[in-house]
């Protein structure tokens, strides 16, 4: 299941952080989150120059740690969003599924007239198992 | 009178020139939230909302009086439910009701349960007393106003304040009567 | 999704949102007006800029980001693309829409543009005519801005009239 997703701006402040587990493995996850942003930045500034996944949003594994997978997803307008899943085996489809329907919640909410660039965003978006 | 009755909101929908309703949408949007930085005060700013819609109202009806068909004098009651049913067809795409008649038939509700002003908007706590969709009232009495009607256009209900409708409440104030025939050459 | 409306409802707020500014709050500080309207345009692009890249590659370069508001984003607002595309390859870019539909729809109102009066001749209104045409155009260049900041790319644009009914937006990067 997915035990934590994060939307993180373009300083890499974070925009919003949720983790569906116990409090004790929020702090592990927020480092994970936090730690993956590095791999994002490496990847991006440095991709590899081949084939199709280039300037692709979707960023596929980040990496693996023994328990979790971690995904990411780089919007055109510099955005991270990070997926923890505690699945070993999710197909990539479902994970770009879940990540282009994250990022059309993410879109409407930003398209608030009172959202503050750079402030959290509510409501929604957690589903699958 | 000529027979032709109004045209229906939908064919002057579908016939008119459209843009995707975001860039109104987001526009409007960013004018409130202008508005309320620039005024401050949120009273202040349902004002200022309300004479915005009130000045597009009186230049809106020319437009609207054209393509509709529809002829200047004609009471309240019908031009409530033209109002409904054809104005704001024709310019936002959606369809509104008339229901609450008052006895003497000079107050009424006009109820819309689909806005396209309101599409992403959440109001935040510290904007609990703003009328969001203000210009749509003013856009009412501004246009009622060129067909000699003067009206109160008030909030009775309000989706972004956890009502499940929109409904503006107008009341006929004084209907003068009609000077001078309007152009007869249409 | 595909939600439409009224092409009059966006002419008659913008002329309304301008005639607001600049007679009505801002009558005698045209700068304070002109900010506030870009203001508005910028969040405007912003938002839009979100929602019109969202099911599209990241964009590899300044360049293609450029092209993309002159092609795509153009298209979504006014149903044409940009005619033509400058640059002089130090950072600035010239975007020519040689014919801007908001200035040939938006109407001026001349009433609330202060009054003609005898002694007052044409010159003077046609003036006036321009500088609500340069009020105007505050709201597209805060679009633009708005939309190319959130692409990664800070800058300053400003729209050139000479032209008219063509419309230039110069886009200025900050290095």
């Amino acid at each position: 299941m997915i035990v934590c997703v994060a939307v993180v701006g373009h300083q890499n402040n974070p925009l919003y952080i949720e983790s569906f587990t116990d409090a004790d493995d929020a702090l592990k996850l927020h480092h994970i989150v936090h730690c993956s942003l590095d791999v994002v930045d490496e990847q991006v500034n440095n991709p590899k120059k081949s084939g199709p996944t280039l300037n692709e949003t979707f960023l596929g594994l980040l990496y693996p740690t023994e328990n979790y997978k971690v995904y990411g997803y780089f919007t055109n307008t510099k955005v991270k969003f990070i997926l923890v899943t505690t699945d070993l085996d999710v197909r990539d489809t479902d994970v770009r599924n879940f990540f282009r329907r994250f990022h059309a919640a993410y879109v409407d909410a930003v398209s608030n007239p009172f959202h503050v660039p750079g402030k959290k965003i509510t409501s929604k978006t957690f589903e699958k198992g | 009178m000529a027979p032709a009755g109004p045209r229906s909101g939908d064919a002057i929908f579908a016939s008119a020139e459209r843009v995707n309703a975001e860039l109104f949408t987001l526009t409007y949007g960013a004018i409130v939230r202008q508005l309320l930085t620039d005024l401050e005060e949120v009273e202040e700013v349902n004002k200022q909302l309300d004479q915005m819609g009130y000045n597009i109202g009186i230049r809106l009806v020319d437009e609207f009086l054209a393509k509709s068909n529809v002829s200047r004098c004609i009471d309240f009651k019908e031009t409530a439910e033209v109002i409904a049913k054809v104005g704001f067809k024709m310019f936002l795409g959606v369809t509104a009701s008339v229901t609450n008649w008052d006895a003497d038939g000079t107050c009424c509700s006009i109820v819309l349960e689909d806005n396209p002003l309101v599409d992403f908007v959440e109001l935040p706590d510290t904007c609990q007393g703003l009328y969001y969709c203000n210009v749509l009232s003013g856009v009412i009495r501004g246009a009622l106003e060129m067909v000699s009607m003067k009206t109160e256009v008030t909030w009775a209900r309000d989706m972004l304040r956890g009502d499940d409708a929109f409904e503006l409440q107008v009341k006929l104030l004084k209907q003068v009567p009609e000077e001078y025939p309007y152009k007869d050459d249409e | 999704m595909g939600r439409e409306v009224s092409e009059s409802c966006v002419d008659s707020l913008l002329t309304e949102l301008v005639s607001t500014y600049s007679t009505r709050f801002y009558a005698n500080k045209p700068d304070l007006a002109a900010h506030s309207i870009e203001a508005i345009g910028y969040q405007v692009g912003l938002q839009l800029s979100e929602r019109y890249t969202m099911d599209r590659p990241r964009f590899s370069d300044h360049l293609e980001a450029i092209k993309f508001i002159c092609k795509d984003f153009w298209s979504e607002l006014f149903k044409k693309q940009i005619d033509n595309l400058k640059t002089n390859h130090r950072g600035t870019f010239v975007l020519q829409d040689s014919r801007f539909r908001w200035l040939s729809r938006v109407s001026i109102d001349p009433s609330e543009n202060g009054d003609v009066s005898e002694d007052n001749p044409a010159g003077v209104a046609e003036n006036k005519a321009s500088l609500v045409t340069k009020m105007h155009l505050n709201f597209p260049c805060g679009i633009i801005r708005g939309a190319l900041s959130n692409l990664g790319i800070p800058c300053a644009v400003s729209a050139d009239i000479s032209n008219l009914p063509a419309c230039s937006f110069v886009v200025r990067i900050k290095v």
